[in-house]
């Protein structure tokens, strides 16, 4: 793991995030699941390169996620992506907007690593030859070139977070979806997935627990009991969200 | 099928297996038990007759790809040939009826212990009357013993069995205490 | 990932594809409950051990491998002995004795990888006969591959903390929490196999693809 090149493992040279960015908008969005509330009347809008997302546990940080792709379907209210409605074109939204979830063990679904990094390019309809140039070029991009044979059960924590990071990336997404992504690993490998995700070409929505990982974001929002109370630059987002849970 | 009915399929049939491997816990009365068996009647208890059919079908389609995943590390197609070959296919159907029963039988509003013992009751009827139904004519035409004899073999299993199929009851009610799962 | 039983080698039965070695040994098993003759029986036996040998493992090896089925065997022939007669006994040991080494043989020098293809094959008749879904039947197996290390571990871990508090060897105490934790994870499985694209569409309809990033490209531009 101490051969990380963080600029060359997230390949970002001459790529501006904003060119990849998505419009992604939530209009009036309630999600009741098991009769609690997680998101109530929800409407804002993301554009930027790189959004974080503060909470406590149980706040809706999760639950809006999941609605950008239609893995939530709202039970009022409608969230689009590039035009596209999330619930009925998910599939088209799934194509160019990856989701890294907090558990890698699961995401992976396959036993080998370069197995399971050509599953949703064969989701997707890529030929054999071109889900096998893919692969290797997002084994490339993440440094992790060494795993392509290795057993899933094998890899610690972190190697096997950047393999499910790379099963997103192979699909050249515009957006990448982050669930807690340092939640399970430990400081070296959390300060590799930071490295990694600030030289990220792509468009980035972080949902955090570690407040660092989204401290110099453009643009951070707090969510209150499914709401959204702050929205606004890292620093003065971070500064209440601190203050407020002290 | 959705995929959510898919990944509890595939990890139940895993946590069939893992019953098959962590070492025999005693019972009760002292008897060690295998969980596997155990497994198959959890299964189709918590997930339905076909969700439940479906994940002991993968279970024996590992076995056919020659990974050892039967209690004490048997697998192989030689499984499939020997003389309780009957026993393990068996699971399938008793998997569903067991399933099945469950679903028709259990009703929330009912009582801890009337809602264990009528699942206790669908254990017992798919878990042991349905898997020796196919069971014993298989051991009974490879051995050449015939039915009868095969059946007072097969004897001496009933009693751990319906300590099985009780256990089994008293975790699938608490397990969907804590977790909300359809049977289906 | 589960180790195989399969052995790595190069003798004739693992240079064989897998689909006749299991036509051949489905055959063979079906014609040995034909014949009753001891000494015809006692030549499959023999066939059979010879074939196992040829596959390179050692008689040691094998007799580990199939050490539950022959203690199972030596069981049921005692019984066939008593409750029916001494030649009754000695053809069902033979026979059976004969399959389960054949049957270990291909077993033995067929690799998980060509056997699912084999089971593959067999899907796509059951598919059109509107049994199953191929692909999703193929997806369930590799998962359950995949999550069966994952899934014994945990109880293990499971026994261990149990052990810790004294609840040592509890059915309850270990299917309970087991149990929850599976259902719990295999909503989060089923969200990320349907992140990922699942199930697969069809190749007419699929869109324009956008385009690969290369490192190698990124690196030359400025």
């Amino acid at each position: 793991m101490s051969d990380t090149n963080p600029e060359r493992a997230g390949g970002a040279t001459g790529v501006d995030p904003r060119a990849l960015a998505q419009t992604i908008v939530f209009s009036g969005v309630t999600v009741v699941r098991d009769g609690r509330t997680a998101l109530d009347r929800v409407s804002i809008g993301f554009e930027e390169a790189r959004i974080g997302i503060v909470g406590l546990n149980g706040s809706g940080k999760s639950t809006l996620l999941k609605c950008i792709i239609g893995l939530v379907k709202p039970s009022a209210g409608s969230v689009s992506v590039d035009g596209r409605d999330a619930v009925g074109e998910a599939r088209a939204i799934r194509r160019a907007t990856g989701f890294l979830f907090q558990d890698p063990d699961n995401q992976i679904v396959f036993p080998v690593v370069g197995e399971d990094l050509g599953f949703g390019l064969k989701n997707h309809g890529y030929s054999r030859a071109e889900t096998a140039d893919r692969v290797e070029a997002a084994l490339t991009r993440l440094a992790i070139r060494h795993l392509a044979s290795r057993r899933i059960h094998e890899l610690s924590g972190g190697e096997k977070q950047l393999v499910a990071l790379a099963g997103v990336l192979a699909l050249a997404p515009k957006t990448v979806l982050f669930d807690e992504p340092t939640a399970h690993l430990d400081l070296k490998n959390r300060n590799r997935l930071r490295d990694v995700l600030q030289a990220l070409p792509e468009q980035a929505i972080v949902v955090s627990h570690d407040l660092e990982l989204v401290a110099d974001f453009p643009r951070v929002v707090m969510i209150e009991a499914g709401r959204i109370v702050r929205d606004g630059p890292a620093d003065e987002v971070l500064d209440h969200y601190r203050e407020a849970n002290r | 099928m959705t995929t959510r009915d898919l990944g509890l399929v595939a990890l139940m049939a895993a946590v069939i297996v893992a019953l098959g491997a962590v070492p025999a816990i005693p019972l009760a009365a002292g008897v060690p038990i295998t969980l596997q068996s155990m497994g198959v009647m959890l299964a189709a208890l918590i997930l339905g007759p076909r969700r439940a059919a479906a994940a002991v079908s993968v279970v024996i389609a590992l076995v056919a790809l020659g990974l050892p995943v039967l209690a004490g590390g048997r697998g192989g197609l030689a499984v499939f040939a020997g003389p309780t070959a009957g026993f393990l296919f068996g699971w399938v159907p008793a998997a569903f009826v067991t399933g099945f029963l469950a679903m028709v039988l259990e009703a929330t509003e009912k009582s801890t212990l009337v809602r264990t013992a009528q699942l206790t009751l669908a254990a017992i009827v798919g878990g042991i009357v349905v898997l020796y139904v196919c069971g014993i004519p298989w051991l009974a035409f490879v051995v050449e013993i015939g039915l009868a004899k095969a059946f007072m073999a097969s004897l001496p299993f009933v009693p751990g069995d319906l300590a099985k199929a009780i256990v089994a009851a008293v975790v699938t009610v608490k397990v969907r205490q804590a977790v909300a799962i359809e049977r289906k | 990932m589960i180790a195989s039983l399969a052995r790595p080698g190069s003798s004739p039965l693992h240079r064989l594809a897998a689909a006749p070695k299991l036509a051949g040994l489905a055959i063979t098993a079906t014609a040995l409950f034909f014949v009753d003759d001891p000494r015809l029986l006692a030549t499959a036996f023999a066939l059979g051990l010879t074939v196992a040998r040829s596959t390179g493992a050692h008689f040691a090896e094998i007799g580990r491998d199939l050490a539950g089925a022959a203690m199972a065997l030596a069981v049921l022939g005692l019984a066939d002995w008593l409750l029916v007669d001494g030649a009754t006994a000695l053809a069902v040991v033979l026979r059976l004795g004969a399959i389960a080494l054949l049957a270990h043989a291909v077993t033995m020098t067929t690799t998980t990888a060509e056997l699912f293809e084999v089971l593959e094959r067999l899907f796509g008749p059951a598919e059109r006969l509107g049994l199953i879904d191929a692909g999703r039947a193929a997806l369930t197996l590799t998962l359950a591959i995949r999550f069966v290390p994952l899934i014994v571990e945990e109880a293990q871990a499971i026994r261990e903390a149990q052990a810790a508090r004294g609840l040592d060897g509890s059915v309850l105490a270990l299917a309970v929490p087991l149990l929850v934790r599976v259902i719990v994870r295999s909503e989060a499985v089923a969200d990320a196999i349907d992140a990922r694209g699942f199930p697969p569409e069809r190749a007419a309809t699929a869109p324009p693809r956008p385009p690969a990033i290369r490192p190698e490209i990124e690196a030359d531009t400025p």
